[in-house]
């Protein structure tokens, strides 16, 4: 071994001696170890290598190492450049040595190795699953801690990367942290994929971060785990389609779509509904759609279609939906304490249906029961039913509601004690005691016998408000309940109906059972009938009356009255009298009895009413007047304090000539005014009610009271005649009115009279609005005629008569009279205004003669000069312009001049009657050669205040038609140019003020005329243009506009009747919209504008 | 009844033909010798009418229905490529020529295999509509095309052919395919549905009237006669 062992080292040292010769600069590290590195992954064992220099082929290495807690260094041998070591607490010194193949050592090195300079990297984690839910994208990772190699309480962090497509891109990387336990925990971490699972292969690595804070070395993160994979859809090359399949989603989310194709094929298009999306290609078999913000769906889904260049389809259905709503108004109730009906109210529909519908679920707590709710989703209110349960009263329910989208819940304690709503009460029976009380049965399905029940039993009946008997009774186990029912009215219809709630702690009511109806049996009359008498005129029979007894009294059909007579306990007379006659007469002759009335039916018969034939006599029977009030009569009488049993008013219940009806009423003995009131009672008609007093011994007649219901106007007017005539006045005379057409208490009667001659088509007096009609009114009903007098002779009077009550008058009676003839009056108005006449020429004559010198002297001078004559000359003076009578003048008078321009043409004109001389008038040529010419013709006016300028340029109209421009109010609107056919009236209408002068004159005879007559055309000239037909002339604006009228008031009147100016505004101003214009009306009219 | 009287005015013709025809072939079928009762042209003449009448209703029916299942269904330029799976519909898109070169036995035979297994996708249709209203209208529809089959069988017998083997009545579901995977491909297995009823029934519609014209009442009663000895 030895000999082997320095062979070897000779040999080695012969190379090495070679090599250093060769290689003398690598002598000094030849085998040196280097780069000592310590990794530790748990935090006990480290993991330390080296390098050894240079690379060569070298033997086992001596490894040392020694730590302070090491009694002494521990050494192996080992043939790798790796070694596991523990870690040790502070340092450790490392010695390797490197041996040669042979043996020798080559070299040592000694490595100082403290705690700071170990790294510490955590093992790769392990992936333990990757699993992918395709229908919600969601991908599990399931991992191991690896928690059990390290100390409790560390900081774990997790790296995880989602990559995703062919080509591998990052999708996401998440942090994860956990805390280790030094236990190995199973670590789960969900991803939801923003694009569908099947759309693209998805992988998934992890790495970790352990932060061992006592650790003082380095820490790093650990290598990531290997990748693991689901692979898309698009990979397989079998598989195409649109992804996801029929998947809910809740309104407004986000979803990716995409279509899996065959290799080679290409997607036209890819819609959502019936919208086209853009496409994002995935890969080359996989492009994808993303819908933001999806709306609820339809009720079969939205339909996404994805269609290829083949003309294939693929597709799916995505249904978009609300999460429940949270089930509101939760309520529980027992109908039997068999079944406990929960109802609420399913709050928003969730736009889903069939499989993926919301689905119910009662939970009971105290019993764990758990009761699936088939619900009606038409239905508003959903009910679900829960068993009773034995021997528990309180229910702790939670009513469970979800859809694929969500889910929610509500819950409720209830005491289903307190919450009985029993179900109708069935089968109403009534069965009979006696004519007041009955007995009525129901039953109610359910057993109550834990509780009391409270039913109200309703009863009508037709001659009594509706009542309701509340009974209480226990509960029976679907049991008939019976309560009694008293106090009722015999003979009558009752409708009885029953409701039930529990009594001692009130839910709610039971629907109402249905009506049962009953009619209970007879019972004899509560009391005898209200009964009268009334002797006959001949005193010898007695006829007795008696009013019906009222339902509610008579307890049954009455079928006969019983009518006696007794004579002091001797009954002279019996009668039965059957129904329905309510009187009969009794043969009584002179004597007096006491007559009994007993209503009878088959219950039996009621208590006799009495009354005594006896009547008082009484005197000074007075008529007195009722009063109306409402729909009654108000009677009233004095007060009789030894009337000891009552008053009785008793009246006809027929009118007028029918034969009576005897009607009556009771009062007690303190009262003293009754208003009394009948159907019967009609207005206008005339009731006579007699009062009678009781007494013991019998009745007396105290007061006899006429009345009216109502008081209507008369219905016809009191005939009336004359009986007299004169000259000034007339006597009439009228007749009473029958009393049935009186319709009312008369007041009075209204005689008018007035002028008038017959005439069948005059209206009334009273209508006519005469106003020389007279009324008289007549209130002294007892005067029966009337003189009228102040009337006039010889005059035709229309008389009416009218008669009034309270209600209003009569139609009118008319008469016409004639007064007669005044013959002495006639003469007497002819003979004085004739003797008048005479004595005032007497008087006259006598003063001529009188003064006859000075007469002579005033009016007929010696010599007779008519230029002497005021009066005349003041008739001048009008003539002569004004020059003499100043205060003639309007205003300060320049004379002006017009001038009138006329370019002579094929027609002469005459252009001013007043300026035309007769040298003039030859100058009219018959042919009008002499058109060249002008003709300046001045009109001399006198112009109030405007001053015109003069310009006239008569050579812009071409020959052969005359222009006469006017430089004067008239020209604007003057017609421009004048045919020649018609001269004269040219004449005339060119002369200023032609419109008025057409009037008067005709102006060829222009020498032949007076300068008065001339004036006197002047004058018409200035005849008013007041014509407001013309001012109100075409004017096609719109009539509405006010503006607009006020530019045609001013339109059709160009010039003003005073001053001649242009009303007119120029065409430049009525473009300009100034208020002035505006302001054009008939003020402005009348105003003479000195700026104008 | 009632309610597509109100939908569908003008329609009283034809209900009051179908009721006629599945009142008669009601009691008539079981039996299968309701000839002697009612002569085969008549019979024929009201089968054509009903098929007229269910051709109608099924115009609105599909109306309603396609807008049901919403785009791209409900529009009119809609022509999805007949996926594989839509073939267990039994499909009317048989050459014409082949269709006219078979008997009237073969052809009517034909005709009753088809409507019954039609009725039979229908009803699975039926239970599937999540609206009230439409499931209403087709619970309707396929009581009348119930009429139809049954009216089919009785003229079938009135002719004197034996009725196809299988069901007559309404089977429980449909036979042998499985449901449609996902809820697209089930909606175009009720398009094809109602696309194969409409050309079922226009095409019977011609049959029917085909045979009307070959096969009058007289000569009907005369070969029954024929047939009795």
């Amino acid at each position: 071994m030895w000999k082997n062992s320095s062979l070897r080292c000779l040999l080695a040292l012969a190379i090495l001696c070679l090599r250093s010769s060769v290689h003398s600069q690598e002598i000094g590290s030849l085998g040196h170890p280097q780069n000592l590195k310590c990794v530790t992954h748990n935090l006990h064992k480290m993991i330390c290598t080296w390098d050894v220099s240079p690379r060569r082929k070298h033997g086992q290495t001596d490894f040392c190492y020694a730590a302070n807690d090491l009694p002494t260094p521990v050494c192996f041998k080992t043939k790798e450049k790796r070694v596991e070591i523990p870690v040790p607490h502070s340092s450790s010194t490392v010695t390797i040595t490197t041996n040669s193949i042979s043996g020798t050592a080559l070299a040592t090195k000694e490595f100082k190795i403290h705690k700071k300079d170990i790294l510490f990297i955590p093992v790769a984690p392990r992936v333990l699953s990757l699993t992918p839910d395709f229908s919600t994208s969601t991908l599990n990772l399931k991992w191991s801690d690896n928690g059990s190699v390290f100390p409790d309480g560390l900081d774990a962090v997790w790296q995880i990367q989602i990559l995703r497509k062919e080509t591998v891109e990052k999708v996401t990387q998440v942090t994860y942290h956990s805390k280790l336990t030094h236990e190995d925990i199973i670590l789960s971490w969900n991803w939801t994929s923003d694009i569908p699972l099947e759309c693209a292969s998805h992988y998934v690595k992890i790495r970790c971060y352990i932060n061992v804070t006592q650790f003082v070395g380095l820490k790093e993160w650990s290598d990531w785990s290997p990748v693991e994979v689901i692979l898309g859809k698009d990979t397989d090359p079998s598989e195409s389609g649109v992804f996801p399949l029929d998947t809910v989603v809740a309104v407004g989310s986000d979803v990716t779509f995409c279509c899996i194709h065959e290799e080679g094929q290409n997607i036209t298009n890819m819609s959502y509904g019936s919208k086209p999306y853009p496409m994002i290609q995935l890969s080359s078999r996989s492009h994808a759609i993303r819908v933001l913000n999806a709306s609820a769906s339809d009720s079969s889904g939205t339909n996404v279609v994805c269609r290829l260049n083949n003309g294939m389809m693929e597709g799916t259905v995505l249904f978009v939906g609300y999460a429940p709503d949270i089930p509101q108004n939760l309520s529980c109730e027992t109908p039997n304490f068999q079944i406990i009906k929960c109802s609420w109210k399913p709050g928003r529909p969730s736009g889903l249906y069939g499989k993926r519908r919301t689905m119910y679920s009662l939970f009971e707590r105290m019993s764990g029961k758990n009761v699936s709710c088939e619900v009606n989703e038409m239905n508003r209110q959903h009910v679900c039913g829960f068993p009773v349960l034995p021997d528990q009263k309180t229910y702790d329910f939670i009513l469970g509601v979800s859809n694929p989208i969500g889910q929610a819940e509500s819950s409720l304690l209830v005491d289903i004690t307190q919450r009985v709503h029993p179900k109708t009460p069935e089968k109403l029976t009534v069965s009979e005691n006696n004519s007041t009380s009955i007995h009525l049965h129901w039953f109610i399905n359910g057993s109550f016998a834990e509780i009391r029940l409270l039913c109200q039993i309703e009863i009508t009946s037709g001659h009594s408000e509706q009542k309701l008997h509340n009974v209480s009774m226990p509960g029976g186990k679907s049991s008939a309940y019976t309560a009694h029912l008293n106090a009722l009215h015999p003979y009558t219809k009752y409708q009885f109906r029953v409701r039930c709630s529990a009594a001692d702690h009130f839910w709610r009511w039971s629907d109402w059972s249905r009506v049962e109806e009953y009619t209970t049996s007879e019972a004899p009359p509560a009391r005898g009938p209200d009964i009268w008498r009334e002797r006959s005129s001949s005193g010898e029979s007695l006829k007795i009356f008696w009013k019906p007894l009222p339902l509610s009294e008579a307890n049954g059909r009455i079928t006969s009255h019983e009518v006696s007579c007794y004579l002091l306990e001797t009954p002279l007379e019996h009668k039965v009298v059957t129904e329905p006659t309510n009187s009969t007469e009794i043969k009584l002759g002179k004597n007096d009895c006491v007559i009994s009335v007993v209503a009878k039916n088959q219950a039996g018969s009621s208590p006799p009413s009495r009354i005594t034939s006896m009547e008082l006599p009484s005197d000074n029977i007075i008529t007195g007047q009722a009063m109306a009030m409402g729909n009654g009569i108000n009677v009233s009488w004095d007060s009789y304090p030894n009337m000891t049993c009552g008053y009785v008013v008793k009246w006809c219940r027929s009118s007028g000539s029918e034969p009576c009806s005897v009607d009556w009423q009771k009062f007690p003995s303190n009262t003293t005014n009754a208003v009394i009131k009948s159907a019967l009672f009609k207005p206008g008609v005339r009731y006579n009610f007699s009062v009678y007093g009781c007494k013991s011994t019998g009745y007396q007649l105290l007061k006899n009271i006429t009345g009216y219901m109502k008081e209507l106007p008369p219905k016809s007017a009191p005939n009336f005649t004359v009986e007299e005539t004169s000259s000034d006045s007339i006597l009439v005379r009228w007749e009473d009115i029958p009393i049935e057409e009186c319709r009312g208490f008369l007041k009075g009667y209204l005689l008018s009279f007035a002028k008038g001659e017959k005439d069948a088509l005059k209206p009334r007096l009273s209508e006519s609005g005469n106003p020389e009609l007279k009324v008289n009114n007549i209130t002294n009903l007892t005067q029966k005629s009337m003189k009228i007098l102040d009337l006039q002779g010889k005059t035709s009077y229309q008389l009416e008569l009218q008669a009034y009550t309270a209600g209003g008058l009569s139609p009118p009676n008319s008469l016409y009279v004639v007064t007669k003839e005044d013959s002495v009056g006639l003469i007497i108005a002819i003979l004085i205004p004739v003797a008048v006449v005479v004595l005032l020429g007497v008087v006259a004559s006598i003063f001529c003669y009188r003064k006859r010198e000075w007469i002579k002297e005033t009016f007929y001078p010696e010599i007779p000069n008519p230029e002497n004559s005021k009066a005349l000359q003041f008739q001048r003076n009008i003539c002569e312009g004004n020059k003499t009578l100043k205060t003639l003048e309007m205003n300060p008078c320049t004379p002006n001049s017009v001038e009138v321009v006329e370019t002579q043409s094929a027609a002469p004109k005459i252009e001013d009657t007043e300026m035309m001389s007769p040298a003039a008038d030859t100058t009219v040529p018959e042919d009008g050669s002499d058109s060249e010419m002008e003709n300046h013709v001045v009109v001399s006016y006198c112009p109030p205040i405007i001053e015109e300028e003069i310009s006239n340029p008569p050579t812009d109209e071409p020959g052969g038609s005359s222009q006469v421009v006017y430089i004067d109010i008239q020209s604007m609107y003057q017609p421009q140019i004048k045919s020649e056919e018609e001269p004269e009236i040219d004449v005339v209408t060119t002369a200023g003020y032609k419109p008025q002068m057409q009037l008067s004159v005709n102006a060829m005879n222009t020498e032949s005329r007076s300068p008065v007559e001339e004036e006197l055309d002047k004058t018409a000239g200035y005849r008013p243009q007041a014509n407001t037909n013309a001012w109100n002339m075409d004017t096609p604006d719109s009539p509405g506009s006010v503006e607009s009228n006020n530019e045609n008031a001013s339109f059709g009147s160009p010039c003003s009747i005073n001053s001649r100016q242009f009303l007119l505004p120029p065409r430049d101003d009525e473009d300009s919209p100034k208020p002035i214009n505006i302001g054009w009306s008939f003020t402005h009219f009348f105003q003479n504008k000195p700026n104008d | 009844m009632l309610n597509v009287t109100g939908d569908l005015p003008g329609d009283s013709w034809g209900i009051f033909t179908f009721l006629c025809a599945a009142l008669c072939n009601l009691p008539a079928l079981p039996a299968l010798n309701c000839s002697e009762e009612l002569g085969a042209g008549q019979s024929i003449q009201q089968t054509y009418d009903l098929t007229r009448y269910l051709e109608h209703q099924l115009r609105t029916l599909a109306g309603t229905y396609l807008n049901y299942l919403g785009p791209p269904f409900n529009e009119p330029d809609f022509n999805p490529p007949r996926l594989a799976r839509a073939e267990r519909v039994p499909s009317a898109t048989v050459d014409l020529d082949l269709w006219r070169g078979l008997t009237d036995n073969a052809r009517l035979a034909a005709n009753y295999r088809a409507y019954s297994r039609l009725l039979c996708y229908l009803r699975v249709l039926d239970g599937q509509v999540g609206t009230a209203e439409l499931r209403h209208r087709l619970a309707h529809f396929c009581a009348s095309l119930q009429g139809l089959v049954l009216s089919i069988g009785g003229v079938m017998s009135s002719l004197g052919y034996p009725l196809p083997a299988g069901p007559a009545g309404p089977p429980a579901g449909p036979p042998g395919a499985p449901p449609a995977p996902n809820d697209f491909l089930k909606k175009m297995d009720d398009f094809w549905l109602l696309k194969e009823l409409q050309t079922w029934l226009w095409r019977s519609a011609k049959d029917f009237n085909r045979l009307k014209k070959k096969v009058p009442p007289a000569v009907v009663t005369l070969r029954l006669e024929a047939r009795g000895f």
